[in-house]
């Protein structure tokens, strides 16, 4: 058995060996060599991929539990450095490790040539050591740890071509926003020190907290406080994962090397949102206005970003807003105490979405650095594993009946309309009960009809660059070239997994292998809400459904898009107009909530601080000046006269004192 | 007949007031010196005198600390002759009415 501390230990011994590469080849001019820098960057994420399998298949029910050392030890608050491996932390590693393992395989295909190769290996090692500690930790202060490391990471690495001025606004855009978050993150702990003491920063002593709190019913004592905990944890999760309204950073973050946006999409980062309200799942389920919060926010965000995603010209900025769209299904099903089944769309994304990723970095790659979709168009033929590739994954995010997003979205959609305890409470007006309203169904339409948006413009986005004729110029036709080994091996492997990865949580051919992997940590918090429809409804009816909006979609996306002439493209890929105005929606929000009030409040400690206080000090200053200079008037100039001068004030000073009796 | 301890005093006093008139009014820098070394040892006189009242145990007390201001004294010397070369050196004048470069 080995130690649980060895698995982040070798991404990060990797990050310091390339970081060291990187820092002594800086001087010379050809760079380390590739092959060398690539295969370190490969190893160590794969050994920990390694150790990680190892240990999940011989883990107890129970899982492993292992403090490695002291961390803080003051009065009123220890902490320890600590690990805790169970059915939660073991999926999300497994494929955090195992799609970051492939991911940085691929990104050696990607960044060839590129000058700061090390440099990006470094990057991707620190990640998903980060991304490794943030999930496999056994206490918040550790797990913020990670989320810190991964804020830094995303910012090194969407910046990471930093000659260009809009990458590096891009990556302080992402760091800021996130930043924003953390501030709710820590809060949140703080809240939870202030109730129970730094003990309560430990999930286990955590989950048996709230185990007493139930049993002996002092709900409506801590209820309160806990439910600011969780709205405070809960803000936390939106700037980490991309929620209203801390989203925008996500669609800027496209400014990275497209296999870092698949790390983050996929793998690492916006993840850790839906995983922080799985692993607090505990504490969430007995705060129902934090769970009603949680779904408004997930509905709302899922469909704005896929109706958004439906403008976007660029082809990463379409999987971008359809990453935000899909963690909004992720938070709408946490927000119903259906938290296995948002990590089971967690597992299931991380596939399809890095291979549509991983896709569109091939796609680019062929065509020499071009995004706009509508410079693409009949690649199927000459890319045809790429498409190929990009094609599953599409059925699998669109949710075609047998492919991976098939059984995910539909378990959430189908624990979105028997869990949602939501409703409008009853009044009376003009005398007149109006009896209360379950909203069950509106959320279940809402998440139906994102579906049917979803299969649109992912429809879109397939027609558009691999189907039609070519539209861009002819002589950058004749680059088209299939992407190189490296790149395809990560890809098919990840399209394999967007046709299975499903079948871990077949609900509807009794397949639940997943769920009772989850059921040691969620279990308690899921049975603690009951469901608001008690009466027994036909799966098979959710699943028909579902497959409807999907076929919907695709059906309009076809008749759309399929015959359609794309206006020759001019200038940027930026949406105009109103389609500009419903993208932008909330970087203009921002603006005028955040950063106005922001530059209003600079100004005045401009003002107030460095001009009137320096104004004060300065005339302060001044006055002392100009009695000094009257002061030196008094000075003579000769030596002697003043030393007369100063024993003829001692001599009256004695004679003061002496005449009055030293009363002075 | 024993030595009345205000006549040591008083010469102390005229000692004190011969350094303190010798220093003002004298302008070459070196009698200024030699004025303040005077007044400083009319002060180690003055301790010694009054050491004298004390009961015999306690007024060696007195006397220690006249050794210690020689010593410092001694020191003080080296280092007022040294300063006094310097400036001469720089100003060619010994004359201490013309040290005034330090009028604000």
């Amino acid at each position: 058995m080995i130690s649980l501390g060895l698995i982040p230990l070798f991404p990060l011994l990797g990050c310091i060996i390339l970081g060291a590469i990187a820092i002594i080849s800086s001087g010379s001019k050809k760079g380390p060599a590739e092959g060398f820098v690539g295969t370190l960057a490969v190893l160590f994420p794969a050994l920990s991929f390694a150790g990680v399998a190892l240990l999940a298949f011989n883990m107890p029910d129970a899982g492993i539990r292992e403090t490695v050392c002291n961390w803080i030890d003051i009065p009123m608050f220890r902490v320890d450095i600590g690990f805790l491996f169970d059915g939660l932390s073991r999926i999300m590693l497994l494929f955090v490790t195992g799609i970051g393992t492939l991911i940085t395989l691929y990104s050696i295909g990607y960044m060839h040539g590129d000058r700061g190769f090390a440099r990006y290996f470094a990057y991707i090692n620190l990640f998903l050591f980060s991304m490794i500690v943030l999930v496999l930790s056994d206490n918040l202060l550790l797990t913020f740890l990670g989320w810190e490391g991964v804020g830094l990471c995303s910012y090194l690495l969407i910046g990471f071509w930093n000659k260009d001025l809009k990458n590096c606004q891009a990556a302080n855009k992402a760091f800021i926003v996130n930043r924003v978050g953390d501030i709710g993150f820590l809060l949140g702990m703080l809240c939870l020190v202030t109730i129970g003491g730094s003990a309560l920063l430990n999930y286990d002593a955590l989950v048996n907290f709230i185990q007493m709190i139930i049993n002996g019913n002092h709900l409506e004592v801590v209820v309160p406080v806990l439910s600011v905990a969780g709205v405070l944890f809960f803000i936390g999760c939106t700037g980490k994962s991309a929620q209203i309204p801390l989203l925008t950073w996500l669609p800027d973050a496209m400014a990275g090397p497209t296999p870092v946006s698949a790390l983050i999409h996929a793998a690492t980062m916006v993840t850790s949102g839906v995983y922080l309200l799985a692993r607090l799942g505990s504490m969430f389920a007995i705060l129902p206005v934090v769970l009603d919060i949680i779904v408004v926010i997930g509905m709302l965000t899922a469909f704005w970003a896929a109706v958004a995603g439906l403008f976007q010209n660029d082809i990463k900025k379409v999987l971008a807003y359809s990453t935000i769209s899909q963690l909004g299904y992720m938070f709408m099903a946490s927000g119903v105490c259906a938290f296995d089944a948002s990590i089971f769309h967690v597992f299931t994304h991380a596939f399809f979405k890095a291979a549509l990723f991983l896709g569109a970095g091939a796609v680019i790659h062929a065509l020499a650095g071009e995004q706009d979709m509508r410079k693409m168009g009949g690649l199927l033929r000459k890319t045809p594993v790429t498409a190929c590739v990009m094609i599953f994954a599409f059925l699998a995010i669109v949710g075609f009946p047998g492919f991976a997003g098939f059984w995910s979205k539909d378990l959430i959609l189908e624990r979105l309309f028997m869990n949602c305890t939501m409703y409008i409470p009853g009044f009376t007006i003009f005398g007149t009960e109006v009896p209360s309203i379950p909203l069950n169904g509106v959320v279940y339409a809402v998440g139906l009809a994102t579906a049917v948006i979803t299969a649109v413009y992912m429809g879109r986005l397939i027609i558009l660059t691999f189907f039609g004729s070519y539209r861009g110029s002819k002589e950058s036709e004749e680059h088209i070239h299939e992407a190189p080994a490296v790149m395809l091996i990560p890809m098919v492997i990840l399209a394999f997994g967007a046709v299975f990865a499903g079948y871990l949580w077949a609900d509807s051919i009794g397949i639940k292998f997943f769920a009772e992997t989850l059921a040691p940590v969620v279990g308690a918090a899921q049975a603690y809400n009951v469901p608001a429809v008690t009466a027994h409804l036909n799966p098979m009816i959710f699943a028909g459904l579902g497959t409807i909006a999907a076929l919907l979609g695709m059906y309009i996306a076809y008749k759309i898009y399929a015959n359609a002439r794309i206006p020759a493209a001019k200038g940027s890929s930026a949406p105009e107009g109103g389609k500009a105005t419903w993208t932008f929606l909330f970087d203009s929000l921002h603006k005028y909530v955040g950063i106005i009030p922001v530059n209003v409040l600079a100004w005045i400690c401009d003002v107030v601080v460095d001009k009137i206080l320096g104004a004060a000090q300065w005339t302060i200053g001044a006055i002392a000046t100009i009695l000094g200079d009257g002061a030196a008037t008094f000075q003579v100039r000769k030596v002697r006269l003043q030393i007369a001068l100063s024993i003829l004030g001692l001599i009256a000073l004695v004679a003061i004192v002496l005449l009055t009796g030293g009363t002075f | 007949m024993e030595l009345q301890a205000i006549y040591v005093q008083i010469l102390a006093l005229v000692i004190f007031a011969i350094g303190l008139i010798v220093a003002v009014s004298r302008r070459n820098v070196f009698f200024v010196l030699m004025g303040v070394e005077l007044a400083l040892n009319a002060v180690n006189l003055s301790f010694v005198g009054f050491s004298k009242t004390l009961p015999a145990d306690a007024s060696i007390v007195g006397q220690v600390v006249p050794l210690f201001s020689i010593a410092v004294a001694a020191a003080e010397a080296c280092v007022g002759l040294a300063m006094v070369i310097l400036i001469f050196r720089n100003r060619e004048s010994v004359d201490a009415d013309t040290y005034s470069n330090m009028k604000g």
